[in-house]
């Protein structure tokens, strides 16, 4: 990087690493000036990532904060300084509100049970793919890792007619044998549940690549030792594999966690949220209350409350996982 | 803390201004409708395409004029004209759907009709009224629909039902002998649950004489209301209509299979059938609601508003004239197969002879529409709530009523 740009490259010399090299072309000016050329350079490069950070990443969040602590409505949109402050009126209001106690328990209900599926499933997928199946290893590469760059919207259709209860799918595979299917997606007791599995097929894929990309960077000395010495296959997983992967073990299960706990997208397209709110999600029920009812406040309470229950949980997910490595 | 009725500090301000940039300016003194001027008008979907092709053949007789139209996505629409309407950037003319009118009266960026050159009685008159709020006149009526019932005749007779239910009861019987005699899987189908499971409610809702709100004050727990709650429930609780909900559901997949022999929709669903499912041809046919009190369906539809901040109002009202008088809707219908909202438009050729358009224009003199209020989403969506706990048999008619109707109190104030 320090070699592409001209005033990078002069300023070499300040840094006194291994691979300095003295200046190109030799060119003599104060050492003084090259500092001021350099912090200069590294503002004009870094400014327009600040600008569209400050722009539409640090003043929405603060934004957002603010507006959490008003009434911020309707009215508000053409008026934004006419919104009251109302201090911890809308938290306290989320205590009470049922609907949203409910997409909480959903929201976990959706983590707890998706996460070590997804994760558990992708590390299964990716070590099967990086030992057994030699030839076709690349079509089942590209198999699973489909689902993820497939449009949610095309998901949708295709899981829909999997899952229709009349003539879906599974349904036809269940008349086969004598049998009706569920309603999947109709029930309150089934609606979540076939989510899951359709969220963790989706994501099965992001996963798994993280996982191959794990294995193959363990070395094959490493495994060969432990062959020599006499450890069994699953005697290797254990030793050797699971050690060495707890650095992507805990990259995908934090990061599938955040995710789940977004969780938006499938309750959106396959149920809105029913029946009868069982697949209500918070991401879900926040944007109701912001996008279709306009209470902005109100909604920006929900995001915060969203925002600090990722933070406590991946500050958690990262001491608990970490502390095992050493 | 609680409660200061204060207006917000510098914090809120810096933030939030500097995202939402200053208010439209205020407009000035407007350019006469006979200067060289550029009208920009947004319009959604398909129409926003053809009315390009209608601002072309306007410009042509107008020259002065330049009207630039902008298609958006019905999908983005709301959020787009939301920001516009915040940042004080809407253009002169907007299509308005019927459920965002209330918002945007609320927001204040709306230009009140003039009513001298746009007449009341020259429109239906729920197309009339989806345009005013607190007595004030907002949106100039562009075209209508109403919902009416599309049913099987070639299953029918097969079901010994000799004609249309013009009744509730008839409704059901005709319903239960699709079921039991032609074998169809179900009666009819009606939206379970979901947002805007209300749309499927209405032809109920306004036979029985009831309302969601009326003169301003929630009326969920009216007999009316209820009556129709429950009548609507009746028809899971048989096994008549499907009870679990796919958002997205496409009826006319299972019209055309015979899996569903009734269905209430609008005028878009002839022109569905006619073009995806040819072989339906003289196998199906509609007919006005069937009625309790009365035969009464919902009415929808788009109005044309012009922006507070226009320069250009009182050229954007002759465009509207043109628009929406008798041979501007009668070109409109040809073009778009919208229905015309001005009434006599309907008085000559296929609009007055078609047997099928008939029956539009008789329901749509009785159609009613919803008030035009701010909080109208988060409103019907109590009442959805409350149709989704009928229809899943969680609650009685009666209960889930009580419960949108409390809910709803607190909304309208």
């Amino acid at each position: 990087m320090s070699t592409t740009t001209e005033p990078a490259a002069e300023a070499a010399p300040v840094k006194t690493g291994p691979g300095a090299h003295p200046p190109p072309g030799g060119r003599n000016r104060g050492k003084r000036q090259t500092v001021a050329v350099q912090q200069m350079a590294g503002w004009l490069f870094s400014t327009p990532f600040l600008v569209l950070f400050a722009v539409f990443m640090a003043l929405p969040i603060v934004a957002t904060l603010v507006m959490s602590f008003t009434d911020f409505g309707l009215r508000n949109v053409t008026d934004p300084f006419s919104a009251e402050f109302i201090g911890f009126e809308n938290y306290t209001k989320l205590l009470d509100d049922e609907k949203f106690l409910k997409a909480l328990f959903n929201t976990a209900y959706f983590v707890v049970v998706g996460v070590p599926l997804t994760v558990g499933l992708g590390l299964f997928v990716a070590v099967l793919l990086n030992n057994g199946i030699d030839r076709a290893r690349t079509f089942f590469r590209v198999g699973f890792y489909a689902p993820v760059v497939t449009s949610i919207v095309a998901i949708a259709v295709v899981w829909r007619f999997v899952l229709d209860p009349s003539d879906g799918l599974i349904a036809g595979l269940a008349s086969e044998v004598g049998l009706t299917s569920p309603d999947f997606l109709g029930s309150e007791a089934l609606a979540m549940p076939s989510l899951i599995v359709m969220a963790v097929w989706r994501n099965l894929g992001t996963v798994m690549v993280l996982f191959i990309a794990g294995l193959q960077a363990i070395p094959p000395d490493v495994r060969e030792a432990a062959r020599l010495d006499g450890a069994s296959t699953w005697q290797e997983f254990r030793r050797i594999t699971v050690p060495l992967l707890r650095p992507t073990m805990l990259y995908t299960t934090v990061i599938t966690t955040i995710g789940y706990l977004n969780v938006f997208e499938e309750p959106f397209v396959m149920t809105q949220g029913g029946p009868s709110d069982s697949t209500l999600t918070v991401s879900l029920s926040m944007y109701r209350e912001g996008f279709n009812f306009f209470h902005m406040g109100y909604a920006s309470a929900m995001a915060y409350v969203l925002f600090v229950v990722i933070m406590a949980i991946t500050v958690l997910q990262l001491r608990l996982l970490k502390d095992n490595t050493k | 803390m609680h409660r200061t009725a204060r207006t917000t500090s510098a914090a809120i301000a810096l933030t939030v201004a500097a995202g939402i940039t200053a208010c439209g300016s205020s407009g000035g003194e407007g350019v006469a409708a006979d200067k060289k001027q550029t009208l920009t008008v947004w319009a959604m979907g398909v129409e926003g395409e053809k009315l390009a092709e209608v601002a072309k053949v306007y410009e042509e007789a107008n020259p002065h004029i330049t009207a630039k139209v902008t298609p958006i996505g019905w999908d983005v629409a709301h959020q787009k004209l939301v920001s516009a309407a915040a940042a004080g950037t809407l253009p002169d003319i907007t299509q308005m759907g019927s459920s965002f009118m209330g918002e945007f009266v609320e927001l204040g960026v709306l230009e009140p009709v003039d009513t001298k050159t746009f007449k009341k009685d020259a429109f239906f008159p729920a197309a009339w009224e989806q345009g005013v709020a607190d007595g004030e006149t907002y949106g100039v009526p562009w075209y209508v629909e109403t919902r009416v019932l599309y049913y099987r005749t070639d299953l029918a007779k097969k079901a010994g039902i000799t004609k249309a239910p013009t009744t509730w009861p008839e409704l059901q019987q005709a319903a239960s002998d699709f079921q039991d005699k032609a074998g169809t899987k179900w009666g009819i189908s009606l939206q379970p649950a979901g947002l805007d499971a209300v749309h499927s409610w209405y032809p109920f809702l306004y036979s029985a004489g009831g309302s969601i709100v009326s003169d301003g004050k929630a009326a969920m727990d009216s007999p009316e209301t209820v009556r129709a709650l429950k009548e609507y429930g009746t028809y899971f609780a048989k096994g008549l209509a499907k009870k679990s909900f796919q958002p997205g559901y496409e009826v006319l997949t299972d019209f055309n299979s015979g899996d569903v022999p009734m269905f209430y929709s609008g005028p878009w669903t002839m022109t569905g059938i006619n073009d995806n499912y040819p072989d339906l041809k003289g196998k199906w046919a509609i007919a006005k609601v069937p009625a309790d009190k009365s035969s009464s369906s919902m009415a929808g539809g788009s109005s044309l508003v012009i922006s507070k901040d226009s320069e250009h109002k009182e050229a954007a009202t002759e465009f509207l004239s043109y628009l929406t008088d008798t041979e501007g809707q009668k070109d409109w219908f040809k073009r778009s197969g919208d229905l015309p909202a001005n009434t006599s438009a309907w008085d000559s050729g296929e609009l007055a002879n078609d047997a099928n358009f008939k029956i539009f224009r008789e329901q749509m003199e009785t159609a009613q529409s919803w008030p035009v209020l701010p909080q109208w989403t988060e409103i019907s969506s109590k009442a959805d709530d409350a149709i989704s706990q009928v229809t899943q048999g969680k609650a009685s008619a009666e209960d889930a009523a009580k419960k949108a109707q409390s809910e709803i109190e607190g909304l309208v104030e």
